[in-house]
């Protein structure tokens, strides 16, 4: 009995009306304390880990809106384009499944990331052909280029794909890539392709 | 033993080092105030959130090149937020939230919520409304229309009398609709309250539950499910409250159509339906919480809408929404009180408008900083 009320009192003294302090006693009471008490030494407590961004992965209606947008077409029938192989992947792609309760997954997941690659790989011709002509990439009329005539890598059409003002070591970064591939074509696909995954497996 | 104890050990040493405590700081506050401000990537994160997009390039270049990046930043989320494309991103997250969607008649849940937050109405009305909790909403239009369900209910009362939500949640005694409530507005699993003092009641841990135990049924009051039973755990630390809520769920069929008598079943044998004293002993009235009587829906609606717990909730949700974490309940990621403390306070001052916390969020120096 001695033991119960001293334990009791710790829960009780760690415990009040506050989210974050009741839902401590809650998820303890349900889980194994021994990976959360892990994780709190890896990732920091809650007051850290509620006040910075989370690395989560992209939403699956944004990551289409996000294709769409760059000038991917989603409605491609040929499976082996970036527009079916979103269509067909929500489930790998961890999309919600609201019938039957559950929520959509945002914690980032191997076999999610390298489906997002697959898309993008896929993706890249379009992208470097569409994105131009998107308004959403347009300066003043003109469209931000992922490349010029000479095959170089540019610092607004990266900006536009990967959502952030580029800098020169992404162009950099990309022109190696180029440079390092069997041929001038499939360097610039991998390239964009290696940018989106990485501005994205990362919200 | 070990269990219980590092459940102490974990709760009381995580929260030590608040600045509230006037503990020294640590390596994590070290990891805090080594974030600088990036309106560039901010920018991004609002724009995928709010417009489900990433920033256009003159948007970026506003920012990236603005004199003042912070006004230019700030200007920029009003316009996602004024966006037909913020009202496609509350349905959106609306149906994450509440579990629902994909279905026309579990969207218009959702499509209430969303249309509540974009037309920057108090929060509440998700319990409180009585009428136009069952609009549509058109995607590719980015408009309401407004309607009311039609399940029967003798008053509306928000999402909580809403057809798809009861139907969605439909189970035995109505307890799945009861859990659906708590966590999704409360951001707590059940036990919901525990209480400060504990009482034995012969069990192998004590009874922890704010109601007196005897409040709820079990084999001694001759409900057919011994909610008082000890021998393994103790039901009546969650069944304390779920009992008192419950039965203003029960009266909702497997179609999330009203009826006047309880019609949820049971899970004895041959589910015969639940009855009043399965839930509470005779004379024992409904509650929202422990000295928060309710005595039907209407009341249950504004007993959560006076809850401070419960506008605490829903701003943690849009927090970590914007943050990017997963759920509070189901991914675990807590939010401690004093990490959104302004933007509740903001919040309850401003009449529990979610646009307006919306924009204090997305403004917030924590999501400004990286």
């Amino acid at each position: 009995m001695t033991r119960r009320v001293f334990l009791f009192a710790m829960l009780a003294a760690c415990t009040a009306t506050s989210i974050d302090d009741s839902s401590y006693s809650d998820d303890y009471f349900r889980t194994n304390p021994w990976p959360e008490l892990d994780r709190i030494e890896r990732e920091g407590p809650p007051r850290f880990t509620s006040r910075v961004h989370s690395c989560s992965k992209v939403r699956y209606q944004t990551l289409g809106n996000m294709l769409a947008s760059r000038g991917v077409n989603l409605a491609a029938t040929d499976p082996l384009s970036a527009g079916a192989i979103y269509k067909a992947s929500a489930a790998a792609l961890a999309g919600p499944n609201y019938l039957q309760r559950v929520r959509e997954n945002v914690e980032p997941g191997l076999a999610t990331e390298s489906k997002l690659f697959d898309i993008f790989v896929q993706a890249a011709p379009e992208l470097i052909a569409n994105m131009p002509n998107r308004a959403e990439c347009q300066k003043n009329g003109v469209g931000a280029k992922l490349f010029d005539a000479a095959n170089k890598c540019q610092l607004d059409g990266i900006s536009c794909l990967i959502g952030v003002p580029a800098t020169q070591t992404h162009v950099d970064l990309c022109n190696q890539t180029i440079a390092r591939a069997d041929d001038v074509e499939h360097g610039k696909q991998l390239a964009v392709a290696v940018l989106a995954a990485a501005a994205n497996t990362c919200e | 033993m070990k269990y219980l104890l590092a459940i102490g050990l974990a709760a009381c040493v995580t929260e030590v080092g608040t600045p509230a405590d006037n503990t020294p700081h640590d390596e994590w506050d070290d990891k805090l105030a080594g974030r600088v401000l990036d309106y560039n990537a901010a920018l991004r994160v609002a724009a995928l959130r709010l417009t489900g997009e990433l920033p256009t390039l003159v948007e970026m270049s506003a920012v990236a090149t603005a004199a003042d990046p912070k006004s230019a930043y700030e200007t920029q989320v009003h316009a996602y937020l004024a966006s037909p494309k913020f009202a496609r991103q509350m349905f959106r997250f609306w149906q994450d939230t509440l579990k629902m969607g994909d279905d026309p008649s579990l969207d218009s849940a959702p499509a209430f919520a969303a249309e509540v937050t974009v037309l920057n109405r108090p929060f509440t009305d998700l319990f409180t409304a009585t009428s136009g909790t069952c609009p549509t909403y058109d995607i590719a239009s980015g408009t309401f229309t407004p309607a009311d369900c039609a399940n029967g209910v003798p008053a509306t009362a928000g999402l909580l009398t809403h057809p798809g939500m009861n139907k969605q949640f439909f189970s035995n005694f109505g307890f799945r609709r009861v859990r659906w409530t708590q966590e999704t507005f409360a951001c707590t699993a059940f036990p919901a309250e525990i209480a400060t003092v504990a009482k034995d009641v012969g069990g192998a841990t004590p009874y922890t539950g704010m109601f007196p135990f005897e409040s709820i049924a079990g084999a001694a009051t001759g409900g057919r499910v011994d909610f008082r039973d000890t021998s393994a755990v103790i039901c009546a630390n969650c069944h304390s409250n779920i009992n008192h809520i419950a039965p203003l769920f029960a009266h909702f069929d497997a179609t999330g159509a009203y009826q006047a008598n309880i019609v949820v079943p049971t899970p004895l044998a041959n589910n015969p339906v639940a009855v009043m004293t399965d839930y509470l002993p005779a004379g024992e009235g409904l509650a929202w919480r422990f000295g928060t009587p309710v005595t039907d829906m209407a009341s249950l609606g504004h007993a959560m809408a006076a809850d401070p717990a419960i506008a605490e909730c829903v701003i943690a949700r849009v927090w970590n929404w914007g943050l990017g974490k997963s759920d509070i309940i189901d991914g675990g990621n807590r939010v401690p009180a004093a990490t959104i403390q302004a933007q509740v306070d903001a919040f309850t001052r401003g009449g529990g408008k979610l646009k307006d916390a919306i924009f204090n969020i997305f403004t917030s120096d924590d999501f400004v900083r990286f």
